[in-house]
């Protein structure tokens, strides 16, 4: 059966947070239910739909702004009480708007994430976890990286507290109480986390999370070890993963999986015999998804998936056909209640007009005085800057609440922007006088009248380091622009990674001198993405990290007064060397820089080079052949003399084609590495080489490993 | 929402804009469409095809009602339709760079085939203006001509620049069709028969030109704009990061107008109402969209819109229901309408917020530090721009300056400008460093023609700190003439070439329009008539004078011919002139005209020579192939060997010949296009029936071959007297 769900919109609410909508319990199956939403206005705002028209039920006042908002209530009684948290308060509502919590936690840091059960409440900020029960201190854990959700296994089917820490480092922290049980490593940033089947599944044990790459993942938290049930690689390259719910929208009696992401994707999972997980439902919304439910809310007897957007919206995926069977009649009601709906709205928005004009004046009037000042509307961005290790390229994501009018592009390192195929702006890239300005980079995307989200493609070289700035200035009057920055490090390819193979040759780096580990750890945040600003706790501290392009290795060690990096890539070490003594003599510390190359690694690198490159010729010379080998095909008939390659060549022409165009330059990309590798072998034995150059390119161009290992060797 | 009522997957890829349907048996609707490597084939669904092999038609090996043409050049337009109405059916029209061919699908004959020397870029068939017969008009360099079914041409004229795309379009709505021609210097010119009645400037190389309905039409320039015009007033464009590869009307709700549809690189097809641009209808190809056409390919007497995509897919939609009440996306209009005005209620609301927050801020302490951060600025801030001309030094060269300045401590922490045809995208941004900040920003510009522009600017207001910016939007007009700086006069520099006319105009009005094309100086002062300005051009350091006697009598030297040009047309349409004659001498660039014409004939003669060297090498090699497979039908080896190595001989002096060949025809065509270029200025020179004039005279004269009178009539505007 094919699942077709039509779209509603119920309302619009101020900008929220990931995880801020909840469907109220209903007294029986399949009744409407209310929604209850927070907003960045502070606002909590609980309606249910009336004849297609939404009705208040209670609305605060508004306050700081919510991060998340959770329901909880007794164990083993409908979970109806309305928990929030805002700035480092937590405030708890009845389903009719009474407050009957206020909640001071007086932790340093604003709450980002809540997880309620029974009297029990977990909360994390930034990097601090806490654990409350009756609002009393309980438990408290300092996490090295930051914490996205928190979570705890059900209480009332497993008699233990379990929580688990979603942490930007792609792990997912285990606790007893204040220490860490155990760590697991999961394949990208996890940012969201559910109890699988709402309840925890069969075990009670089994934990969804998704990552903000687009993964999506079961795992059993056992009291021992994790066990790993499956895992949804994204393939179809769709953004991150914001919210996850289980519903059984299909109504198959098996609960589906509903998954909302960062780039406005609503998709449905249900469950085969083999209880994998199998893609039955997406649709694209136009903007973040922040949360998801299941439920009833348009019409009662009708299953829907209600999520909310970035910008506010309450939407429904109804199963509730739009046209009705039934006769003429029904269906000029639906119309009905549609034009209320905007006639009511058309009234609204007069009234706001003349309100506004009337401001629109005193404004002008108050900007005469010379006293008077002006400020800007301010308006939230959000916005995702995030290293692809398919392609290792980096994709900015910008959203805002309101339609975009135009983005400014601007970097002072070189760097390409790339086409990326969902945009409908069009780009503009302007001459730059890179000397005077500092400019590499300018390019304006003049936006389509409906875009509220933009996202771009970058493509960066290690060793250049700076900063992209977005300029981003939407439709609102007066006409203002906010300047977001980012920054490109000088390792902006590499990745952090939990485990590396020890066995492998290195080259070492090793720095001494009077720093301090603060100043260390500065280094090692200005060099490398994806290391948290905060110092880690304790005396000595260890990263390992990944080159997404090349699948070299980096290892940095430091404590006060030392630090060593080993890597089986010499430019990696090059690049850190340059860098690290750049910063040391900006800050005027005495360094001692020592290292310790190894020849062998450089052969070593070459290899693990060659399978791409070689992959990489083929392709080029394959797809060079496909045009010729089309036109003999339309020019004979049948293809039956030519030779299997070409057979092949021609049966797979779409696919091949398809991959040349997904990795543009990538041969150059190899080409520059190998360059760089070249160069900076001999620059650690003191001898410049760039003359030789040429000589390697023109040895690349006519690829053959062992030619380019003995040049390399010779040179 | 429409569905495609049938979707064809063709093995053969589609050139990109060359999809023609055609009745060509009289009766059954047939796709014609060029592919890879000089072919046409034509997609004949309705009749099991007899297996016909002729010279020029064979089936294709892959698809059995799909027969292949092969014109063995690369195909540079194709059309189809009724070119002579006594046969009853439809003829195919296939343009290339040298080449026009006319073919008979049904009779497998060639109607007419010809040599054209201009190329053919752009093809339209129908009837133009009075001229009786249906006309195949071709537009190629510089030129345009026209053939009736006998392949005699029946018109013939010069236009600006290398012609991109043709229609026909009852502009004036006299109920004759008049030609829209679209040009690579940005022009949409409007011809009545040979007489230019419009001319339209757009931003980039006009692509695609469509007949909408009445006076109306649509049209598509290669940086992804599409829009429509209504005469010479445009309607709406949009533009889109992707390119328009085709568009056509079709009414497609049917409501009783018809919609533009395009068909975009990305393989998107839309259609959008010729009122306002809203998109009606979508749809998406894997594949970029080759071309858009209709027919009735259902035989089934509706007709459908047929879009074609260059892997071989097709799609044809019927026109929507009137029940659907051209409601035909998906989602429906009032859900979108509802989002709509929430979006707008949510903007009013933050627009709102913001004056609250801006009455909370003046109570509040004068401006500080923090303030600044969050881009709160003092609200009499003005923002002045100027325009002025700037001579250049060591380090820049001449230019126009737009100079933009706070009226505070306020900086500016960028400038976008948003103007079009005078940069190399459609902005120009200064963000300059941190370091050099300031409330003052100079940009230079240095537009690469004189034509008007609208600068668009937005600049970033705030202070050093700011994390959020003020945007001061504003508008400034480029004048036509602003790469000419006013100089002092002398008589020494004044140019040899000059143009003279009379016009009826106070001199004061002459001023009037001097300030509004030119970046004067605010302190120039200009005296009564007779007076004289002298202007030197900042592109190439050229001299510019102009001057007026009492009698309204006015000399313009200049040795740039097209500025002279662009000169007497700005104050034509400023005086509103309708006709008017001119006195014209430019002896450098006639003489080289006169070196292009000389030239011309020398090609033209090698040309012939190399053509007749081909026939005799190509007798030749008949003889020596026969001679050689005679020697192999002897075994006598050894003579085959040596016939074929000198058929080998041979055949490299032929390629050689041909590279030869190619050569000349390129150096042909681009002088040819200079020559053509010239009648156009000459024209240009003038304004309303002399300009008719003296391109049909100069015309003539390049006919008969006689170059005094050619220049004569560049002269004086006529050849008589």
């Amino acid at each position: 059966m094919d699942l077709i769900l039509n779209r509603m919109d119920y309302l619009q609410v101020g900008v929220t947070s990931q995880k801020t909508m909840k469907l109220i319990p209903a007294s029986r199956h399949r009744a409407t239910q209310k929604v209850v939403i927070g907003d960045h206005d502070g606002v909590v705002m609980c309606f249910g739909m009336k004849k297609g028209e939404a009705a208040a039920v209670f609305k605060t006042l508004p306050g700081p702004k919510i991060a998340r908002l959770e329901l909880g209530g007794v164990i083993n009684t409908p979970q109806e009480k309305i928990f929030i948290a805002a700035a480092s308060e937590i405030r708890g509502f009845t389903k009719r708007g009474k407050q009957f919590l206020s909640f001071e936690t007086n932790l340093t840091e604003s709450i980002k994430a809540m997880h309620i059960s029974g009297s029990d409440l977990f909360l994390s900020a930034s990097y601090i976890y806490n654990h409350y029960c009756d609002c009393k201190d309980q438990h408290y854990y300092l996490s090295g990286d930051k914490i996205n959700d928190v979570i705890c296994l059900p209480v009332e089917r497993l008699s233990r507290i379990t929580p688990v820490l979603a942490c930007q480092d792609r792990v997912l922290r285990v606790l007893q109480g204040s220490d860490v049980m155990y760590a697991v490593e999961v394949p990208g940033p996890p940012t969201v986390l559910a109890l699988h089947n709402g309840n925890g599944g069969d075990s009670g044990e089994d934990l969804l999370f998704g990552t903000s790459d687009g993964k999506l993942a079961l795992i059993q938290i056992t009291t021992s070890k994790p066990v790993r049930k499956w895992e949804i690689q994204n393939e179809k390259k769709r953004g991150g993963i914001l919210c996850i719910d289980s519903f059984d929208i299909v109504g198959d009696g098996v609960k589906d999986l509903l998954v909302g992401r960062d780039d406005g994707m609503v998709e449905v999972y249900s469950f085969d015999n083999a209880n994998e997980p199998v893609l039955r439902f997406d649709q694209m919304l136009s903007e973040s998804v922040t949360s998801i439910q299941g439920g009833c809310v348009g019409k009662d007897s009708y299953d829907e998936i209600v999520v909310s957007t970035y910008s506010g919206w309450v939407t429904g995926l109804t199963t509730e056909p739009i046209h009705k069977e039934s006769g003429p009649g029904e269906e000029l009601k639906i119309n009905q209640e549609m034009q209320n709906k905007i006639s009511s709205l058309r009234n609204e928005l007069e009234h706001l007009q003349y309100k506004v004009l009337q401001e629109r004046e005193n404004y002008q009037q108050s900007s005469q005085s010379s006293k008077a000042k002006s400020a800007v509307p301010s308006f939230g961005i959000n916005d995702k800057f995030t290293l692809n290790k398919d392609d290792a390229s980096y994709s900015l994501i910008l959203e805002v609440q309101t339609a975009i009018d135009n983005v400014l592009i601007q970097s002072d390192v070189p760097i390409d922007l790339l086409d990326v195929d969902k945009n409908s702006a069009v780009v503009s890239f302007s001459s730059c006088d890179s000397e005077s300005n500092d400019n590499f980079l300018l390019a304006t995307y003049r936006c389509q009248a409906d875009t509220t989200r933009l996202e771009l493609k970058i493509r960066s070289i290690e060793g250049q380091y700076g900063t992209l700035q977005a300029y981003v200035t939407p439709r609102i009057q007066p006409k203002t622009c906010q300047v977001r920055q980012y920054h490109i490090k000088p390792l902006s390819l590499h990745q952090r990674t939990h485990f590396i193979d020890h066995d492998r040759p290195m080259n070492t780096l090793t720095l001494t001198g009077q720093f301090s580990f603060a100043e260390v750890h500065s280094w090692v945040v200005f060099c490398l993405p994806e290391v948290p600003e905060k110092p880690p706790a304790g005396e000595c501290v260890t990263f390992y990290f990944q080159n997404t392009f090349l699948d070299t290795q980096l290892e940095s060690t430091y404590r006060k007064g030392e630090g060593v990096f080993k890597s089986d890539n010499i430019s990696t070490i090059s690049i850190l060397k340059d860098v690290l003594s750049k910063e040391a003599t900006k800050r005027k510390i005495n360094l001692n820089i020592s290292y310790e190359i190894n020849e062998v690694s450089v052969k070593h690198t070459l290899k693990l080079i060659h399978p791409k490159l070689e992959y990489q010729l083929l392709l080029a010379k394959k797809v060079q052949l496909i045009d010729a080998l089309k036109e003999l095909q339309i020019h004979e008939g049948n293809t039956n003399f030519l030779i299997p390659e070409y057979h092949c060549i021609l049966e797979e022409a779409d696919h091949l084609q398809e991959e040349y165009k997904k990795q543009p330059a990538h041969l150059e990309r190899l080409y520059g590495m190998i360059t760089d590798l070249f160069i900076d072998k001999f620059k650690f034995k003191g001898t410049n080489v760039k003359t030789k150059v040429p000589l390697l390119l023109e040895i690349l161009d006519s690829y053959d490993q062992n030619a380019l290992i003995s040049f390399f060797d010779a040179a | 929402m429409l569905l495609p009522v049938f979707t064809l997957k063709l093995r053969h890829k589609i050139s990109p804009r060359m999809v023609a349907i055609g009745r060509y048996d009289g009766t059954h609707p047939c796709l014609a469409a060029a592919t890879q490597t000089g072919k046409v084939f034509i997609h004949n669904p309705h009749t099991r095809n007899q297996h016909v092999s002729a010279s020029r038609v064979f089936q294709s090996p892959l698809e059995s009602d799909v027969s292949l043409l092969s014109i063995n050049q690369a195909v540079s337009c194709l059309t189809a339709g009724v070119l002579n109405p006594e046969l009853g059916y439809d003829a195919l029209l296939v343009g290339t760079q040298t080449n026009l061919l006319a073919y008979d699908v049904y009779n497998n004959s060639d109607l007419f085939y010809r040599e054209v020397a201009d190329g053919a870029n752009a093809i339209v068939l129908g009837t133009l203006g009075d001229i009786s017969s249906p006309l195949a008009i071709i537009g190629g360099n510089c030129a345009l001509q026209g053939f009736n079914h006998e392949g005699s041409d029946l018109f013939w004229t010069v236009t600006g620049d290398n012609v991109n795309s043709l229609a026909l379009c009852d502009f004036d709505g006299d109920g004759k069709k008049e030609l829209l021609v679209g040009s690579e210097d940005f022009d949409i010119r409007v011809f009545k028969e040979d007489e230019i009645v419009a001319e339209m400037t757009e931003t980039e190389i006009v692509t695609s030109l469509c007949p909408m309905y009445g006076s109306r039409f649509g049209y598509a320039l290669s940086n992804g704009t599409v829009g429509v015009y209504d005469k010479t007033s445009r309607y709406w464009r949009i533009k889109s990061k992707n390119h328009a590869m085709s568009i056509h009307a079709f009414d497609l709700n049917s409501d009783g107008v018809n919609e533009l549809i395009t068909g975009w690189s990305n393989g998107k097809v839309d259609a959008r109402s010729d009122r306002t641009g809203e998109v009606i209808f979508k749809d998406n190809f894997s594949s970029a969209i080759a071309g858009v056409v209709e027919g009735d390919y259902r035989m089934d007497g509706h007709i459908q819109l047929i879009c074609c995509s260059v892997d071989g897919e097709i799609r044809g939609y019927l026109p929507g229901t009137a029940e659907m009440r051209g409601n035909l996306m998906d989602t429906s209009a009032e859900q979108d309408l509802i989002r709509e005005l929430s979006q707008k209620k949510q903007n009013l609301l933050l627009e709102l917020r913001n004056y609250e927050e801006n009455a909370k801020a003046e109570l509040a302490s004068p401006l500080n530090e923090a303030d600044g951060h969050r881009g709160i600025i003092p609200a009499n801030t003005r923002l002045h721009t100027t325009l002025s001309v700037s001579l250049g030094n060591e380090t820049q060269t001449a230019h126009t300056e737009l100079r933009i300045s706070t009226s505070n401590d306020t900086i500016i922490r960028a400038v976008l400008i948003f103007a079009e045809g005078i940069f190399t995208g459609e902005s120009h941004v200064v963000h300059p460093s941190i370091h050099n900040l300031s409330s003052s920003i100079c940009i230079p510009i240095v537009p690469p023609k004189d034509v008007p522009v609208d600068l668009h600017l937005k600049a970033f207001v705030g202070y050093r700190s700011s994390t959020q910016f003020h945007v001061f939007e504003s508008t400034r007009q480029l004048p036509r003439f602003s790469m000419y700086a006013l100089t002092s006069l002398d008589p020494a520099s004044e140019p040899i070439s000059y143009v003279n006319f009379t016009i009826a105009e106070r001199a004061q009005r002459v001023v009037v329009w001097l300030g509004q094309n030119f970046l004067l100086p605010e302190d120039t002062h200009i005296q009564n008539a007779p007076f004289q300005v002298c202007f030197t051009s900042l592109r190439n350091g050229g001299h510019l004078h102009i001057k007026i006697k009492l009698s309204g009598e006015i000399t313009i030297n200049t040795d740039d011919i097209d500025l002279a040009g662009d000169i007497i047309q700005s104050m034509a349409s400023f005086f509103a002139i309708e006709d008017l004659q001119v006195e014209a001498d430019f002896p450098v660039y006639f003489e080289e005209l006169r070196k292009v014409l000389v030239k011309v004939d020398e090609y033209h003669s090698v040309h012939q020579k190399l053509s007749a060297d081909m026939a005799d090498h190509s007798n030749l090699i008949r003889s020596l192939l026969v001679g050689a497979e005679d020697a192999r039908l002897m075994r006598d080896m050894k003579t085959m060997k040596s016939r074929y190595m000198e058929l080998y001989d041979l055949n490299r002096d032929l390629l050689n010949g041909y590279k030869i060949r190619c050569n000349n025809h390129t150096e042909l065509l681009g002088n040819l296009k200079a020559v053509n270029q010239a009648i156009q200025r000459a024209g240009r020179l003038r304004v309303g029936k002399p300009k008719n004039q003296v391109i049909t005279a100069c015309r003539d004269a390049i006919r008969s071959n006689n170059i005094n009178t050619l220049f004569k009539i560049m002269r004086v505007g006529t050849a008589s007297s």
